[in-house]
C-alpha cells in the first residue's frame, strides 16, 4: 500500500468518524451528557435538586421551570440532569464490569481450549438459560437494593454474548502464523494472549462496551421502574417514570416526558455512533470510505 | 478474434485516481493461445475483469478503449446483451477452485445451471451434457461424481469441474487467470494437457494469465508482458525465450532458480533496469557456479531426528477415545550436518509442513527422537523449551499473516530481544533492531512503520530480520519464498544464502518449488504421504532419481522453453 500514513488504528477510526456528520453530532451529544453527568455529580449543576417546597407541587412547565415541579415542588428538568449521574454510573460500572468479565473468560476459553474452555462454556450456557431480568430481580433481592448493587447485578449477567465473541476470535487466532511465529521466539502464554491477540479483537471489545452501555442504562430504567433498582428518593429516570404511572391519570404528563426525552436522546445518539464505530474500526473496512 | 485497443482502467482510492491498467492494445487470434503474464499488481487480471466487463463501479472505471469482439465493442453493450455474452461466448476460470465453486450446490447443478441459461436445454439434456463434460474434463465415474458437493473432490478435481462449467457453452474464447497456481506440479501438468487437448478439440481461443514464465512456455504461442499497468512486450513464444527485448522480461526470465545450474547469486530485476524501467547497460559478470556443499559421514551434525511420527485423530468416539487417525509424518529420520541446508520437497499435504513444525515443537510429535547437538529436544520442559527457541527459528510462507498486524516493526522485532534478554538495555536493543533492518537490506528508518505498510518481499525481509534477532544457529524456512513475486525470491533467496555464509546458519528449506530447492540446498529429502523416499544430494535427485515419485515429480515441472 503506497501513501498510507502513519496512522494507529484509533487515529484512523477518528478520522473516519469526523466525516461523518450524523456520527459525529451524536458524539457531542453523548459528551455533553457525560459534562452534564459531572457537574451534577460535582454539585456545580442543579445543586438544589433534592429542596422540597410542598406550596409548588406539580406546577405545569413556564419559563421558570421548564418541565415544571414533582409532587414535592422539586424541579424536574434538575432531577432529569441527576438522572444522568445514576445512567451514567450504571452504565461505566456495570458494563465495564461486564467486558472484563466477559474478555477474560472469553480469551482463556478461546485460547486455551480442552478443559478451560468446556468449563467457561458450562458456566455461560448456564447463566444464559436463565431469564434475564429474572436473574436480575433475584440478585437485587439477595443483595439489597441500591446503586452498587444494581451495577454488580448488571455486570455478573451481561457478559455471556462478548464472552462468546472473544472465545471465538482467540480460537480462530490462535491458529494464525503470527501467533505460530511468536511461539517461535518463546513467547509465554500471558505475552500471545495480551500482546499479540488481544490488540487484534479490541474493537469487537470497545463495540461491545457501547451496545452494554445501553443495555445497562435501560436496564436501570427498568429495575428502578420494578421497584428492584436504586433507593427511592434517589432522582433516577426510572424512579421518575414509576413515579409518572400515578400522576399521569391527573395530567401531570411533565415528569414522564422528561425522563423519557433524556433518556431518548442518550440512547439513539449512543446507537447511532456505535454503528458509525462500528464501520470505522472494522479492520477489514479499513483504507476504504 | 478479439482485439483491446488502448484499455485503461483506474480505480478510485483513498489516495486518489490509480491508473491499474494503462493504454494497453493486443490481439487474439482464433484457436491460439495467448500468455499474459506479470508479477502482482501488474494489472493482468484487472485486464482479464474488464473484458468481462466484470470492473465494480463505482470504485474502478474502464476510462478509454475498446474491445472488440467479433468486430463489436464490448464496452458498448448494454448490461443484458453482456450477459449473454459472458459465460457463453467469453468464459472464465479463476485461480481458487474452492472459492470458485458454490458450497452448497452440486457440481452437476453448477455447471446444469450454465447450460440451462445460455443453451435452452431441460433438465434431463442438461444432466446428460454435464456428465459427459466431466468425462471430457477427466473425472472418473461422471455419473456418480455429478452428485458430488466441490467439499468432496480434491483440488485439481474442482479445477476440473470449474474447466467444465467454462467449456459448457463451447465459448470462443477461455480467459484462465491463474488456472494452476493453486495446484501442485503433478496436478497442474496434468490440468495444462487437458486444457491444450480441448482447446484444439474446440477450435477456442485462450488467454491464459500468469506470474509463471515456465508454464507460459508450456502453453502460449503468443506472450505479453505487463509491467506496473503497461505492456512492455509482446511477441511469439519462442522469440520471448530466445531474445527477450525489454529488460524487464530479460530479467524475469534469467530471475527463477533453473534446474541445471545456477550462479551464486541469482539475478535480479535491479541488474536489468532501475527504478524508472531503464534499461542498465552492463555485462553481468560471469559469476561462478553455485555448488552444493559435499557431505561426508564426518561432518559434525547439528540436528538429529530419529523416527519422528505425528499423527492427528481423524474421528473420536462420543468418550473421546481416538478411532481413526491420519499419519501427517510417518517415522521420518533425518540428520542435517552443521551449515548445511537440508531441501525439503513435497507436495501439498504430504506432511513437510508438520514435520517442520514437529521439529520444532510447535505441533507436539506423537513419537520419536528429536537430538540437537546432543540435547534430546523432546525431553525439554515448558521453561527448558522456551530458552531453547533461541537457538531454532522458523520463517513462514505468508508475510502477510506472520506478523502481527497491530505491532511496529521495531516492536516486533524487540520482543525476541526482550524475550531472551539479548541485550543489556532498552537503548542498545533499539540499536540492534537497526542493525537487524541493515543486516537483511532494510532501511532503518523503517522501523516505526506497521506491517500493512511494506511490500512483500519487503515484509519477509522483517519475518527473516525477527528469526535472526536471537541469534540463532538453524532455521526452518517453511515455504519462505513461495507467496513472493519471481524477481522478490531470488532477491530473498540471495539473502539467505549470504546470511548462512556470514553466519554459518543451518536451515531445512521446506519447498514445492523443485528448483528453489535445487538451488539452495545442500543435500534433498523427497516426501510422499508423510515419509521421506529418497534422500540425495541435489545433482543426484534431479540427474538420476531413484524413486518412482521422484521421477513424477521431476517429469512434471513444467520445462517450457527455459532452458
Amino acid at each position: 500500500m503506497k501513501g498510507v500514513k502513519n496512522n494507529s488504528i484509533w487515529l484512523d477510526a477518528f478520522f473516519k468518524l469526523k466525516k461523518n456528520k450524523l456520527a459525529f453530532t451524536c458524539l457531542i451529544i453523548i459528551i455533553f451528557y457525560f459534562a452534564a453527568g459531572l457537574l451534577c455529580a460535582l454539585g456545580v449543576l442543579f445543586p438544589h435538586y433534592a429542596l422540597t417546597n410542598n406550596d409548588r407541587s406539580y406546577l405545569p412547565p413556564s419559563p421558570e421551570d421548564w418541565f415544571g415541579t414533582d409532587i414535592f415542588g422539586r424541579d424536574v428538568l434538575a432531577r432529569s440532569f441527576h438522572g444522568i449521574k445514576i445512567s451514567l454510573t450504571v452504565g461505566l460500572a456495570g458494563t465495564g464490569l461486564s467486558v472484563v468479565i466477559g474478555s477474560i473468560f472469553g480469551a482463556i476459553a478461546g485460547y486455551f481450549g480442552k478443559v478451560t474452555d468446556d468449563l467457561i462454556v458450562w458456566l455461560y450456557t448456564t447463566l444464559d438459560t436463565i431469564p434475564y431480568i429474572l436473574l436480575l430481580a433475584g440478585m437485587s433481592f439477595v443483595l439489597g437494593g441500591g446503586l452498587g448493587t444494581l451495577c454488580f447485578a448488571i455486570g455478573i449477567t451481561s457478559w455471556v454474548n462478548l464472552c462468546r465473541l472473544i472465545r471465538a476470535e482467540f480460537m480462530k487466532h490462535r491458529e494464525k502464523e503470527y501467533v505460530h511465529a511468536a511461539t517461535a521466539i518463546g513467547s509465554s502464554h500471558f505475552r500471545k494472549i495480551f500482546v499479540h491477540i488481544f490488540p487484534n479483537v479490541f474493537h469487537i471489545i470497545i463495540i461491545n462496551f457501547s451496545l452494554g452501555f445501553i443495555g445497562a442504562i435501560k436496564s436501570e430504567v427498568i429495575l428502578s421502574y420494578l421497584g428492584l433498582g436504586v433507593e427511592p428518593g434517589t432522582p433516577s429516570w426510572g424512579l421518575m417514570i414509576t413515579d409518572a404511572r400515578l400522576e399521569l391519570s391527573r395530567g401531570v404528563w411533565w415528569g414522564l416526558a422528561a425522563a423519557s426525552a433524556l433518556m431518548f436522546i442518550l440512547v439513539l445518539a449512543f446507537n447511532l455512533f456505535t454503528d458509525a464505530l462500528r464501520e470505522a474500526l472494522d479492520p477489514k473496512l479499513r483504507g476504504k470510505l | 478474434m478479439i482485439q483491446i485497443k488502448n484499455l485503461s482502467v483506474d480505480f478510485q482510492t483513498a489516495e486518489g485516481q490509480f491508473r491499474a491498467v494503462n493504454q494497453i492494445s493486443f490481439d487474439i487470434p482464433k484457436g491460439k493461445t495467448v500468455g499474459l503474464v506479470g508479477e502482482s499488481g501488474s494489472g493482468k487480471s484487472v485486464t482479464s475483469l474488464a473484458m468481462m466487463r466484470l470492473i465494480l463501479e463505482p470504485n474502478g472505471k474502464i476510462s478509454q478503449g475498446q474491445i472488440l469482439y467479433e468486430g463489436t465493442d464490448l464496452l458498448k453493450l448494454s448490461e443484458p446483451q453482456m450477459r449473454k455474452i459472458r459465460g457463453n461466448k467469453i468464459s472464465m476460470i479463476f485461480q481458487e477452485p474452492m472459492s470458485s465453486l458454490n458450497p452448497v450446490f452440486t457440481v452437476g447443478y453448477q455447471i446444469m445451471e450454465a447450460l440451462r441459461l445460455h443453451q435452452n436445454m431441460n433438465r434431463k439434456q442438461a444432466l446428460e451434457q454435464a456428465i459427459d463434460l466431466l468425462q471430457q474434463v477427466g473425472i472418473p465415474s461422471p455419473e456418480k461424481r455429478v452428485k458430488s458437493y466441490p467439499h468432496e473432490m480434491s483440488g485439481g478435481q474442482r479445477q476440473r469441474v470449474m474447466i467444465a462449467m467454462a467449456i459448457a457453452c463451447r465459448p470462443q474464447l477461455l480467459i484462465a487467470d491463474e488456472p494452476t497456481t493453486a495446484l501442485d506440479v503433478t496436478i497442474q501438468k496434468q490440468i495444462l494437457d487437458l486444457l491444450r487437448s480441448l482447446q484444439s478439440k474446440y477450435g477456442m481461443s485462450l488467454l491464459f494469465i500468469t506470474h509463471d514464465l515456465a508454464v507460459i512456455g508450456e502453453i502460449a504461442d503468443e506472450v505479453v508482458v505487463m509491467y506496473r499497468g503497461n505492456i512492455v512486450e509482446k511477441n511469439k513464444t519462442s522469440e520471448i525465450f530466445r531474445s527477450p527485448q525489454h529488460p524487464y522480461t530479460k530479467a524475469l526470465l534469467s530471475c527463477r532458480p533453473s534446474m541445471i545450474e545456477n550462479p551464486q547469486r541469482l539475478p535480479v530485476v535491479g541488474d536489468f533496469m532501475d527504478d524508472r524501467g531503464q534499461e542498465i547497460k552492463k555485462s553481468l559478470q560471469a559469476q561462478p557456479i553455485k555448488m552444493a556443499k559435499k557431505i561426508t559421514t564426518a561432518d559434525p551434525i547439528l540436528l538429529e531426528i530419529k523416527d519422528l511420527s505425528k499423527s492427528f485423530p481423524v474421528r473420536k468416539s462420543i468418550f473421546g477415545k481416538v478411532l481413526e487417525e491420519a499419519r501427517a509424518v510417518d517415522h521420518v529420520s533425518l540428520k542435517v550436518p552443521k551449515g548445511t541446508t537440508l531441501g525439503l520437497v513435497g507436495e501439498s499435504g504430504c506432511g513437510k509442513t508438520t514435520l517442520g513444525r514437529s521439529i520444532l515443537r510447535l505441533i507436539e510429535p506423537t513419537s520419536g527422537e528429536i537430538s540437537y547437538q546432543g540435547t534430546n529436544v523432546m525431553a525439554l520442559g515448558r521453561k527448558e523449551l522456551l530458552k531453547f527457541r533461541k537457538k531454532m527459528q522458523i520463517i513462514f510462507q505468508d508475510p502477510y499473516s506472520s506478523l502481527n498486524p497491530r505491532l511496529t516493526v521495531q516492536e516486533a522485532l524487540l520482543e525476541p530481544l526482550e524475550i531472551h534478554h539479548v541485550g543489556n538495555s532498552k537503548s542498545e536493543m533499539k540499536d540492534r533492531t537497526e542493525l537487524l533492518m541493515k543486516k537483511v537490506g532494510l532501511d532503518p528508518k523503517m522501523l516505526s512503520r506497521y506491517p500493512h505498510e511494506f511490500s512483500g518481499g519487503q515484509r519477509q525481509r522483517v519475518c527473516i530480520a525477527r528469526a535472526l534477532a536471537v541469534e540463532p544457529e538453524f532455521i526452518i524456512c517453511d515455504e519462505s519464498v513461495s507467496a513472493l513475486d519471481v524477481s522478490i525470491q531470488s532477491q530473498i533467496l540471495n539473502l539467505l544464502v549470504d546470511l548462512q555464509d556470514q553466519m554459518g546458519l543451518t536451515y531445512i528449506f521446506i519447498s514445492h518449488d523443485l528448483s528453489v530447492v535445487k538451488f539452495i540446498s545442500d543435500q534433498i529429502a523427497v516426501m510422499n504421504k508423510g515419509k521421506i523416499v529418497e534422500m540425495a544430494s541435489p545433482d543426484e535427485i534431479y540427474k538420476n532419481p531413484q524413486n518412482d515419485y521422484t521421477k513424477k515429480l521431476l517429469t512434471s515441472i513444467p520445462k517450457g522453453f527455459v532452458i
